[in-house]
């Protein structure tokens, strides 16, 4: 382990030693400015309240979509994981559909929902669906039949057994597809504030392009990234915990 | 006196268009107290026939008669059931596996904890009351299994080949160690397997099934003393019962 960790910092000083050679060999600036004013930039950033308060309003965005979504689609993927007929009917189009790329729908969406807050929580709420739909409906059924039977011969009522057998047995699966949702849903959010926006940490990183301003590109990037591999990185912590404690590992 | 009752039970199944009979008109019943076997070839339907005593399944035609009642739902606090690979929960310890169906049943924790405490004991596990199953040997998981099984106090127990993913060693040594249960309890056992050998080591009494359509073939009463120490299965008595059960099943005349 600690090895491997040596290795993956060991990568990121050779990216930056590469990145500052690349700089000192006389790269064009305004392309790759150095790394003490990417870093200085950060800082400022990070004090700067209009930025922060595009960062809110994508979070707020994306917090809406992911609660939005949620339960929507892990209803759907109950109701299909329950039902062999469904699946049978609905499966095959939720693959078909998750075949398309959604970005070419975007142009559709603003002309329906305008541009806006609607927009981008729309946009976040169909990227999240289906990939939650797809692992709760995996998680239905991974539930071992046996299960389900050794409960009803004790006894188990049909709501004890989805409680008692159906959460625990599922939660691993459904974690790895809320983490999952939750990374699409950002997506979503941030390619609609890119294409039509007015506000959003999307519409400011999309700004910076076209104006050619790539220090403070880098670093909206740089903070960006951190903060979506964070929000991953808690909830794969979550997805390992549950795995081990609900049984994905052990069996 | 009887306390499982199989009358003229059918039980057959459709699968798209195509229907087969599993269970073809099969009768017997078994008195309180006993240790009765149902032995046959893999796919005889020995399994559903357990399900519909269990309540778990419903016959096609035929009755099935628990304590002189028919049963249309499983009934736990008279019938404990065992499953073949024990079905343990991975994300409970053995203790609370045990406490189960205590715990569907809506007993308080005190109560659950302390019944459950004293059947791992019963079961030679109370030391490995909080390990989780993964942590347990396949012997140990179906300690734990009958330990649950016994859970609410049940009259009789009925076990679906619950020994047969254990290795030869391990399987003599549960039989031996589900008799000394037995023996403290006194439950009528309905035991499931297609080991000849284990059959006879068991039984007072053993059921031959034969399969597609399954039917009870024949009736055969274990009459070797009790207690049984293993040595028993190399006696004559034991030896004879055992061929004349394996002829039965091969279709060879005795």
């Amino acid at each position: 382990m600690r090895i491997i960790l040596i290795a993956q910092l060991a990568f990121l000083v050779i990216l930056a030693a590469f990145w500052e050679g690349l700089v000192l060999l006389g790269v064009d600036q305004s392309l790759l400015p150095p790394i003490a004013k990417v870093v200085s930039l950060l800082r400022h950033l990070l004090s700067d309240p209009e930025f922060l308060s595009d960062l809110g309003v994508t979070a707020i965005e994306v917090g809406v979509a992911f609660a939005v979504s949620v339960p929507i689609a892990i209803g759907t993927g109950l109701l299909v994981g329950e039902s062999a007929r469904l699946a049978e009917a609905v499966n095959p189009l939720i693959y078909l559909v998750m075949a398309i790329p959604q970005s070419v729908f975007l142009p559709i969406f603003i002309l329906v929902f305008g541009i806006g807050f609607v927009e981008k929580v729309v946009f976040g709420i169909t990227h999240a669906y289906f990939v939650i739909v797809i692992n709760t409906f995996a998680a239905v059924r991974s539930v071992p039949a046996p299960y389900v039977l050794a409960a009803r011969s004790f006894g188990a009522t049909p709501a004890q057994i989805y409680y008692r057998i159906y959460l625990p047995a599922m939660l691993p699966l459904v974690l790895t597809g809320l983490r999952l949702g939750m990374i699409f849903c950002i997506i979503g959010v941030l390619l609609t504030e890119m294409y039509a926006s007015r506000f959003g940490i999307g519409h400011r990183l999309f700004g910076w392009g076209e104006a050619y301003q790539v220090p403070q590109l880098i670093a909206g990037v740089i903070i960006v990234s951190v903060l979506t591999i964070l929000v991953n990185e808690a909830m794969r912590l979550l997805e390992v915990h549950a795995a081990r404690r609900y049984g994905a590992l052990r069996r | 006196m009887s306390i499982i009752d199989v009358r003229n039970v059918v039980k057959s199944f459709s699968i798209g268009q195509r229907s087969f009979t599993a269970i073809d008109n099969i009768t017997f019943s078994v008195d309180a107290g006993k240790f009765a076997t149902v032995v046959g070839p893999s796919g005889c339907g020995k399994s559903t026939l357990l399900m519909m005593i269990g309540g778990l399944a419903k016959p096609t035609s035929g009755e099935v008669k628990v304590n002189g009642e028919i049963l249309t739902r499983p009934r736990p606090d008279l019938i404990g059931m065992v499953f073949q690979d024990a079905t343990l929960l991975p994300w409970k310890t053995a203790l609370g596996n045990v406490e189960f169906p205590l715990q569907l049943g809506g007993v308080n924790v005190q109560k659950r904890r302390s019944r459950a405490q004293e059947l791992l004991t019963l079961v030679g596990l109370n030391t490995f009351a909080g390990h989780f199953p993964h942590e347990l040997s396949g012997g140990m998981r179906q300690r734990v299994g009958i330990a649950r099984g016994l859970a609410h106090d049940p009259t009789i127990l009925l076990m679906d080949e619950p020994f047969s993913a254990l290795d030869e060693q391990n399987r003599t040594k549960m039989g031996q160690e589900l008799l000394r249960i037995w023996d403290v309890t006194r439950k009528t056992v309905l035991f499931i397997t297609h080991s000849l050998m284990e059959a006879v080591y068991l039984s007072d009494v053993i059921f031959v099934m034969s399969a597609s359509p399954g039917r009870i073939i024949e009736t055969i009463e274990v009459d070797i003393p009790r207690p049984r120490p293993i040595d028993v299965i190399d006696t004559v008595a034991f030896g004879r019962i055992r061929n004349r059960i394996w002829h039965l099943i091969s279709g060879v005349e005795a």
